[in-house]
């Protein structure tokens, strides 16, 4: 089977369509065949940080629709192998998504030998994030260190487990906790909560921590997912998020503040 | 007509009952302020049950979010919402409301809350005793809700701000407990609620209640247990 994976919040703008396009690259470059689809029915941003908003043609309600075939609609990437992208739709509203329809789109993509099918989902806990999350054998929660954010991913950890296809039938989804936009030095000086705090809350597995980057910025504009900028903190962050889901043993990193070397003290 | 609107009723010893007669939000704003303006002392901060009995159908055409939101601004604490159609259980839970069941037969909860006046009319009638123990062993997350009015509850791990707990019986947590927890919701004056950590935002036994922001904070964080002793509620740590 294929295994899907939601990429899921609750909180607006905390880092999903990031994380989602740095996550399917990652698995691809790993040679899984990946498909990565934006449920975010309406705004479509997905593409854009993929950098193939200029070859939509067909979305994802066009296949929910038969508009279009699945093969029709997916765009691939031009960055790595192995990956695709379902766009979503500008036009329509999120009541195009509905579980048969989105089930049918699933069955099709493992048919085609998808390993990975990652849902990037909007924010909100209404239908478009329901639908992202409802056929999900794992999640990624991922959470900013504030609290509305925290409280926000409690409240999607809850609906995970029982408003899912696997909670309906009385499986779990698998939870990861990935804490973005992290930044140890606000961290320190108190006006943000730390990794600590947000495990104690959420008691969830930690599957990385990625670090607040202007590199995030730079990549969403090139129109790259900032994975492949592997010199980039933010990057390398990403890419042992990856390979801790696929099992390795990854160290935490980016959660100290900087020492500042000898030279930087010097001149800065 | 905004005379029998609303009807504010202490039917648990401080829980009051909102029975709305229209799901105008701005009638219910004026009923439920007029009502409070009469008797602030007695309202302040103090836990709202919904009824939506006298509704029926119309419930569909109940506001969910502004409703709560309307309650709120006036000072109580939504504690949960009850006789609503099946079609609008899904939208109180958006709304963040707990949408409280009230068993097989609808007049169920009614009955419980009579036992609980006849019980203190007279005071030497037993109570019930409650032996079912139901166990939840995933954490209570932010907007879940469990109600078991047969008895006691056990939780295996933590609960979230934003979770609720309502037992019949005594309630168990062994994690951290950061929700609202109502024990006792049937009148049991005898449940008490224990807890590995007390971070509770309300805690009540037998519609005695207490916010948590305003208690002792030493007893924040540590092991504690709640009880009731007369008509006060008592919180203590356990070792
Ligand atoms: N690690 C990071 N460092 C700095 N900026 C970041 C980081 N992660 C995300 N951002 C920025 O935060 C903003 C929101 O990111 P993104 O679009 O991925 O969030 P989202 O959760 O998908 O938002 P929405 O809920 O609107 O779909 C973007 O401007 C992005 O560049
Ligand atoms: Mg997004």
């Amino acid at each position: 089977m294929s295994r899907i994976v939601v990429v899921t919040s609750g909180k607006g703008g905390v880092g999903k369509t990031t994380t989602s396009a740095a996550f399917s690259t990652g698995l691809a470059m790993r040679g899984y065949k990946t498909a990565v689809i934006d449920f975010d029915v309406g705004l479509r941003n997905l593409d854009l940080i993929m950098g193939c908003e200029r070859r939509v043609v067909y979305d994802f309600v066009n296949v929910i629709n038969n508009e279009a075939t699945l093969n029709q609609a997916l765009i691939r990437d031009k960055h790595v192998e192995n990956l695709y992208v379902l766009p979503a739709s500008q036009t329509r509203d999120k009541d195009a998504l509905t579980p048969e329809g989105v089930g049918r789109v699933m069955d099709e993509l493992h048919e085609l030998g998808f390993d990975f099918i990652v849902c990037d989902s909007p924010a909100g806990i209404e239908r478009g994030a329901h639908m992202a999350m409802y056929y999900a054998d794992d999640a990624v929660v991922v959470t900013n260190p504030e609290v509305s954010s925290v409280r926000d991913s409690d409240r999607i950890l809850g609906l995970l487990q029982s408003k899912t296809h696997r909670a309906k039938q009385g499986e779990t989804v698998r939870e990861h906790l990935l804490i973005t936009r992290y930044s140890p030095a606000r961290v320190q000086s108190g006006e943000m909560l730390s990794m600590e705090d947000i495990l104690e809350i959420l008691a969830v597995p930690l599957i990385g921590v990625i670090p607040e980057s202007q590199s995030v910025l730079q990549a969403s504009n090139s129109g790259a997912p900032v994975i492949l900028d592997k010199a980039s903190d933010a990057g390398q962050a990403y890419d042992d998020f990856v390979r801790r889901f696929l099992g390795e043993t990854v160290p935490h990193r980016f959660l100290e503040v900087e020492k500042k070397g000898f030279f930087k003290k010097l001149f800065g | 007509m905004s005379g029998e609107l609303i009807e504010i009723k202490g039917e648990m010893t401080l829980i009051s009952v909102l029975r709305l007669a229209s799901a105008e939000i701005e009638l219910i704003r004026q009923g439920v302020q007029n009502k409070r303006d009469s008797v602030p002392q007695l309202f302040a901060n103090s836990p709202l049950v919904v009824d939506c009995s006298q509704l029926g159908d119309g419930c569909a055409a109940l506001d969910m979010v502004r409703l709560r939101a309307t309650i709120l601004d006036l000072g109580f604490i939504p504690v949960g919402i009850r006789n609503i159609t099946d079609t609008c259980v899904e939208a109180a839970i958006q709304a963040g409301w707990a949408v409280l069941r009230a068993g097989r037969a609808t007049g169920a909860s009614v009955r419980v809350e009579r036992s609980v006046s006849e019980e203190k009319a007279d005071a030497d009638v037993p109570t019930t005793v409650m032996t079912s123990v139901k166990v939840i062993d995933r954490p209570l997350r932010s907007g879940q809700q469990v109600y078991f009015p047969e008895g006691s509850l056990v939780i295996l791990q933590h609960t979230s701000a934003g979770s609720e707990i309502l037992a019949g019986g005594s309630v168990h947590v062994y994690g951290s407990l950061r929700g609202r927890v109502l024990a006792g919701i049937g009148g049991d004056t005898s449940a008490r609620i224990f807890c590995q950590k007390l971070e509770a935002e309300l805690v009540a036994i037998a519609g005695h209640y207490r916010l948590l922001d305003d208690i002792d904070t030493n007893l924040k964080g540590s092991p504690a247990m709640v009880w009731l002793e007369g008509e006060k509620l008592k919180i203590a740590p356990m070792f």
